[in-house]
């Protein structure tokens, strides 16, 4: 396991998570790219869209680093029309964001940080607690330099939110890669059948925890459009999606992938999945859709 | 029907809770955005049902569900937690919280856990 190996594997699990939660906030309305290892001496924050919206949360557990996320502006305000139900906005305006659009924008990134701090804990295997959320408007991309921590290693990954561009941003200490080598070292061993223990599926000590309510969703598959034509399309349009009919389908729970499954048609009126085959959490790491589709 | 204080560090979460809330005909009669006013509001106003953020600045949720559960070990309070936070939520559940809802949530939801508050 190499330092960049466990740094991208670090970088899917933080963007799968927070990909789920903004897929629940706004639908259809975003996709992300592949993620990508800063070299060292460079900048992460480098080249930013501006005007933006920044949101940071900081680990709490005494390591330096944390997550950035960075929307534009434009993109930031559909978002918050979005989870106010209302219709996104076609263009920009320059006015600021108000009191409650930044609000919006920032428990969207909360909530997305604080999925990317529990998929970061389950890939350490251990819980990596975080701070409340800071959220700042950057007029130029400028005015992010100095602001965050500089930490040894750092992932980008680019997302497009309902049309829009926005980057996470990974700053990541010393002491979560070498946990991290030591995670996934630990569960290749396990693979090979050094131990026959699965410690992957903590056991839930409680009944309120069992109770938990998680959104489970399938996925027939996927296919990426130019812009033109996905606004060109008509009724009766046929898309070609990247699965054949054999192949199994995705079950996500909360926008994780954990299970291959197949469909199956219940008394001819109800769809169901029959599940085939559970992800062992270093598959699940791995990439599900790679180059942005 | 019941009278709830909504505790949300963010102004839209609390915004989403309160219209929630009154689609199910409740009340919200108070809205704090830290731990620290959520104590006072809790002792202040004697809401049937406390909403808690987990993650919040002065003083974090679970802080305050013990506080609000020492000046008042029959009161009924739901956590609201964004996912990643499980130990936590594990926590407030031993302390005395009636129950959870994890963002993003919808009104359904929140709406099920003040009923099973209340039950």
């Amino acid at each position: 396991m190499t330092t960049e190996e466990a740094l991208k594997a670090l970088g899917e699990s933080t963007a799968d998570a927070v990909l789920g939660v903004l897929s629940s906030l706004c639908a259809d309305g975003v996709e992300r790219g592949p993620v990508a290892v800063v070299a060292a001496g460079a900048s992460p924050l480098q080249s930013i869209p501006a005007p933006s919206v920044a949101a940071n949360v900081s680990y709490v557990d005494g390591v330096t680093g944390g997550n950035v996320f960075v929307v534009t502006r434009l993109g930031a305000r559909r978002l918050a029309a979005v989870m106010m139900g209302q219709e996104p906005p076609a263009e920009d305006d320059a006015n600021e964001l108000d009191e409650l659009e930044l609000s919006a924008v920032g428990e969207a990134m909360n909530q997305s940080m604080a999925a990317a701090a529990g998929a970061t804990g389950h890939a350490l295997g251990q819980e990596v607690e975080i701070s409340v959320p800071e959220t700042r408007l950057l007029a130029a991309a400028r005015d992010a330099e100095g602001v965050y921590p500089a930490t040894p290693h750092a992932t980008t990954v680019t997302f497009s939110l309902l049309g829009e561009p926005c980057r996470l941003i990974q700053l990541i200490p010393n002491a979560f890669v070498v946990r991290m080598t030591r995670a996934l070292n630990d569960r290749v061993a396990e693979q090979h059948g050094d131990t026959a223990t699965n410690d992957a599926a903590p056991a839930l000590s409680t009944q309120a925890i069992r109770e938990l309510g998680v959104r489970v969703a399938a996925e027939l598959g996927r296919t990426t459009l130019a812009v033109g034509r996905a606004v060109a399309l008509t009724p009766g349009a046929v898309l070609e999606l990247d699965r054949g009919a054999d192949d199994p389908i995705d079950l996500y729970v909360n926008g994780r992938r954990f299970a291959t499954a197949r469909l199956l048609l219940i008394d001819e009126t109800d769809w169901a999945v029959r599940v085939e085959q559970l992800l062992d959490p270093a598959a699940a790491l791995r990439p599900t859709h790679q180059g942005g589709n | 029907m019941a009278r709830v204080l909504v505790v949300d560090d963010a102004a839209f979460m609390r915004k989403v809770l309160t219209d929630a809330l009154a689609k199910g005909g409740h009340e919200v009669v108070g809205e704090a955005a830290n731990g620290v006013e959520a104590v006072a509001q809790f002792q202040e106003l004697h809401p049937d049902v406390t909403t808690l953020d987990i993650t919040m600045p002065e003083k974090d949720g679970l802080e305050a569900l013990r506080e609000i559960l020492a000046a008042d070990p029959a009161a009924k309070v739901v956590m609201c937690s964004a996912l990643g936070q499980e130990s936590k939520v594990l926590e407030s559940i031993k302390c005395g919280a009636k129950d959870f809802v994890v963002k993003p949530f919808q009104a359904d939801r929140v709406l099920e856990a003040i009923g099973k508050a209340l039950a």
